[in-house]
């Protein structure tokens, strides 16, 4: 072998390793979890760490059966995150339209009254809806819960929606306007079936982002509505933590939004960075 | 009146914003009438088709159609149908669906649609494909649906921009003259807007120049083509275009550089500064005439284009191709006095001759 | 008329469609975030002690005042400063070495894309908990086990001052890295090739492509993620709440968790209010510079 050759094939051979250590600080914790979950108490508590053991499902037994489980709190997830996703939908959608595509005065400014909105810190929130729903009696309540979930939604979804909208030839309506279609007829039968994939996307992060919050859940929930999030702490006691069990949990609980995540793959550089990447449109 | 689909502009104007794209455009289109709009990019061809079709308000002037001020009614209302450059399809639906989208939106009985779809279709020879999707047409094919969705409803006004422009050039010339055809068969009044002057010479009735916002000729193509009325339409027509020289009237001749043509029937415009126009295929190489030096050939199968210097300046002949000269060969080219356009040195106005 | 009226009334269907789209949204938002916030703002000027009911009253900025001179809340901001620019920059620096290293390696670039998606799709206080227990918890943990093979001993990750903020800054950091990673990835692969292709045959070696090439030419990038991960490196609370709970002590307390032990376990909260109120206006500053950078970059 030449030398010139010998030395690409080193550098080819450093490269590997040093993206598989790479890999390896990402992927490690996300399989220690996985492995602990199979473990039983002797087991977990083993040091060093053992990788080969007998592996038993009874921590998943204990979270989905057992008397803490966490079946409940996936409902309650559920219903906080489904509820969250339709009704951003339904408000996000028309309102995305309108900012992409018609002439309103002064949408830029509340164009960007929208983004900003997007940047308030969840703590500046949640002490004024501690009293607010203590008041009208919403505490430990979907209603008061989805209420505050629309507050971080509504704009990433705006934001996401009409980056796609922008996308959408606007000769398409024109035509149709042409064709004696009312506005609300273009953007029903002409746009709307044209944004399927774009409003999929955003149902995704949507329910991603509500599923995973724990801030407001945890300050506005309670016994009834207890999300998945914050029942991760059913396992952690101050005498001791349950490491199989929340291992095991934590995977359930996450289990949809690396579903929907790996689904959505594509899409997750767009997805996440709504609004930052489009300014205000132009119109 | 029973035909329909007259349209008047008068004094229209737009800007947008600061910027003002369009000025003073007048402009009359009489029914059942194939017309072009038909200039450089840019101009101002688009614009004026949407602000007939009112998907631009025009911010000057009025727009009437059938001689009902039009200018500040929404698009719907204007009974246009319009073919868009890029088509405009809707990709989620089959091209039945597409040509029947007008239809639904008047609501019309279900039956009704499935014949005037089908009757659409076949006349553009589109009905074997209704089952398809836009996305799986040709582009040929998708243009042909644009057109029946445009003519299913039977509009008064037909607009289409540049509809052959994504098509390749022998399915452009084939289109040509189908869609020429199309429009005698509905008699429906065309607005055709284009920047390639063979198919607007070809097709149009009637045509209106368009330069920098403005109009600057209207008439048949044979008039403008003969009486192109500014130097600048003088350049944009012909294939290749009308020379435009600087010369010089001189007691019945015509002054070029160092060469003189003569040029009796122009002495009544006395000695002035002018441009002179010629078109290529009216300079005849050989005859006699002024001296000039070949400097390019370029056979185009029939033709032969042969660029001439001529005491300096750049004329271009457009002869016979079967005409045998070699470049840099001296020749004598006769530049036919009864055909030369004459024009203002300052305004670029024709000078009537 | 003039152009503008006629517009104006030509326009004005569209208008009127528009504003019906927008009206919703807007609404919900003024409803569910600006008023909330002009509450707090309110409470801010307020006594507000959950654990004296019935004591409420306006202070005016006494709140501020107090605040002003609590070295706790301080040290809380200095460590929001120091959280948000530390996990900004190492996200930033990490996820684009590996975005180039990994853009070399076509053929396993898969393998990274599913990884880089777990961490990012996970919910930040399965993290922190994660974290806290598998990873750093002493005698126990993986990171622990690692330090000791390699010699450096035990140590008490998250009770340890110093270590415990190490711990809470790579834990986020650890997050969101594969964010920018594929960030980065996609602006890359989309720089056209020929550019490097000439600068080979200029033979300019792999570091001055990538300072004078490269750089500049994903600029405009860069500072888009800056902006997404300042502003959610500032409101970020369930990793560390999760991972320290803002301990030991109060070393990791970023604003957030200040604000929010000072309201919900402390239960004032008009002084958590105050503090909340800060971090709003802080938020909004560096918004304003970023987005101002961003139009001139
Ligand atoms: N919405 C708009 N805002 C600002 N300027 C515009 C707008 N639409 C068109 N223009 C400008 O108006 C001028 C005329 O445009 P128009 O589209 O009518 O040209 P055109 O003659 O159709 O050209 P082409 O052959 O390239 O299609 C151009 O300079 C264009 O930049
Ligand atoms: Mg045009």
């Amino acid at each position: 072998m030449r030398p010139g050759a010998a030395r690409a094939a080193m550098r080819g051979a450093a490269l590997m390793v040093a993206a598989g250590l790479l890999l390896a600080v990402w992927v490690v914790p996300v399989a220690l979890t996985l492995l602990t979950s199979f473990k039983n108490e002797k087991e977990v508590l083993a040091y060093p760490p053992s990788v080969v053991f007998e592996p038993t499902i009874k921590a998943y037994g204990a979270v989905l059966t057992g008397p803490t489980n966490i079946v409940p709190n996936l409902m309650s997830s559920l219903i906080v995150a489904i509820g969250t996703t339709l009704l951003t939908i339904v408000i996000a959608v028309p309102a995305a339209y309108a900012f992409a595509r018609l002439r309103l005065p002064g949408k830029k400014p509340v164009g960007f009254y929208v983004l900003a909105t997007q940047l308030v810190p969840p703590i500046g929130l949640i002490i004024p809806y501690f009293l607010i729903l203590n008041r009208v009696g919403w505490m430990d309540s979907y209603r008061g819960l989805i209420l505050i979930y629309l507050t971080f939604s509504l704009p990433f979804a705006i934001w996401l929606l009409v980056s796609y909208f922008e996308d959408i030839p606007r000769e398409m309506e024109e035509a149709a306007l042409l064709d004696r279609a009312s506005r609300w007829q273009a953007f029903w039968h002409v746009v709307l079936p044209q944004a399927r994939g774009a409003i999929a996307v955003t149902v995704t992060f949507v329910f991603l982002n509500a599923w995973n919050e724990f801030l407001f859940a945890v300050v506005l929930g309670g016994a009834t509505v207890k999300p998945v999030t914050v029942a991760m702490y059913n396992y952690i006691n101050t005498e001791q933590t349950q490491w199989a069990q929340l291992s095991a949990a934590a995977l359930v609980a996450m289990l949809p939004v690396i579903v929907l995540g790996i689904l959505a793959q594509k899409h997750i550089v767009s997805g996440l960075s709504a609004g930052a990447v489009k300014g205000v449109s132009r119109r | 009146m029973s035909k329909k689909g007259a349209v008047r502009l008068a004094g229209v104007g737009k800007s947008f914003g600061q910027t003002t794209v369009l000025r003073d455009v007048e402009l009359e289109i009489r029914p059942g009438e194939f017309f072009s709009l038909l200039g450089p990019s840019g101009s101002g061809k688009t614009t004026t088709l949407r602000i007939i079709a009112g998907l631009e308000i025009a911010t000057e002037g009025a727009v009437h159609l059938d001689g009902v001020d039009a200018t500040l009614l929404p698009p719907g209302d204007r009974d246009c149908a319009m073919v868009f450059q890029s088509y405009a399809l809707y990709p989620h639906m089959t091209v039945f669906d597409n040509i029947a989208f007008p239809l639904k939106m008047i609501r019309t009985p279900p039956a009704a649609i499935d014949a005037a779809v089908r009757e659409a279709a076949a006349r553009v020879r589109i009905d074997h494909l209704l089952a398809r999707r836009p996305g799986q047409l040709s582009g040929g094919q998708q243009q042909r649906c644009a057109l029946a969705r445009a003519i299913v409803r039977k509009p008064a006004l037909f607009l289409l921009d540049e509809p052959l422009s994504n098509l390749d050039a022998k399915l452009r010339v084939e289109t040509r003259v189908e869609l020429r055809r199309l429009q005698r068969a509905l008699d429906v009044t065309t607005v055709y807007v284009t920047h390639d002057q063979e198919e607007a010479m070809s097709m149009s009735d009637r045509l209106a120049i368009f330069m920098d916002g403005r109009i600057v000729q209207i008439g048949t193509p044979e008039e403008v083509y003969q009486k192109p009325a500014t130097v600048d339409v003088a350049a944009f027509l012909g294939n290749p275009p009308m020379n435009v020289l600087p010369a010089r009237l001189a007691a019945g001749e015509v002054v070029i550089g160092e060469a003189r043509v003569a040029a009796p029937h122009l002495a009544a415009l006395g000695t002035r500064d002018v441009m002179l126009g010629i078109r290529p295929s009216e300079i005849e190489i050989g005859a006699g005439g002024v001296a000039a030096t070949v400097t390019l050939c370029e056979l185009l199968g029939d033709d032969v284009i042969i660029d001439l210097d001529v005491g300096g300046l750049l004329v271009r002949a457009k002869a016979s191709g079967r005409t045998r000269v070699a470049e840099g060969e001296r020749v004598h080219a006769r530049f036919d006095p009864d055909r030369l356009h004459l024009f203002d040195r300052t305004s670029g106005a024709r000078i009537a001759a | 008329m003039t152009p503008d009226q006629r517009l104006a009334f030509a326009e004005r269907p569209e208008r009127r469609f528009a504003l019906a789209m927008v009206a919703p949204g807007v609404l919900v938002l003024v409803v569910t975030t600006t008023f909330p916030l002009l509450y707090l703002i309110w409470q801010s000027l307020n006594n507000i002690n959950l654990s004296m009911p019935g004591m409420d009253r306006f202070v005016g900025l006494e709140n501020y005042a107090r605040m002003w001179n609590d070295m706790r809340f301080w040290a809380a901001f200095g460590f929001t400063l120091i959280y948000t620019g530390a996990t900004v920059t190492l996200q930033l620096v990490i996820g684009l070495a590996m975005a180039l290293l990994i853009l070399r390696i076509p053929r396993a670039q898969w393998a990274f894309r599913i990884a880089a998606i777990l961490p990012i799709v996970l919910a930040p206080v399965v993290v922190g908990l994660i974290w806290r227990s598998l990873l750093l918890t002493p005698d126990f943990g993986i990171v622990d086990f690692a330090s000791r093979s390699m010699g450096l001993g035990s140590h008490n990750w998250l009770g340890e001052p110093t270590l415990a903020r190490i711990s809470v800054i790579a834990i986020h950091t650890w997050q969101w890295t594969p964010f920018v990673f594929l960030y980065m990835l996609a602006a890359l692969a989309a720089l056209p090739a020929e550019l490097y292709e000439a600068a080979r045959i200029d033979r300019a070696n792999a570091w001055r492509r990538f300072v004078h090439i490269t750089l500049p030419l994903i600029r405009p990038t860069i500072v888009v993620v800056v902006i997404l991960r300042m502003t959610v490196a500032l409101s970020a609370f369930a990793a560390i709440y999760a991972a320290t709970g803002g301990g030991p002590g109060t070393v990791t307390e970023i604003i957030n968790l200040y604000a929010y032990r000072v309201s919900f376990a402390e239960l004032s909260l008009g002084y958590g209010a105050a503090s909340a109120v800060v971090l709003l206006a802080l938020t909004m500053v560096v918004a304003g510079v970023l987005f101002r950078v961003r139009r001139a970059a």
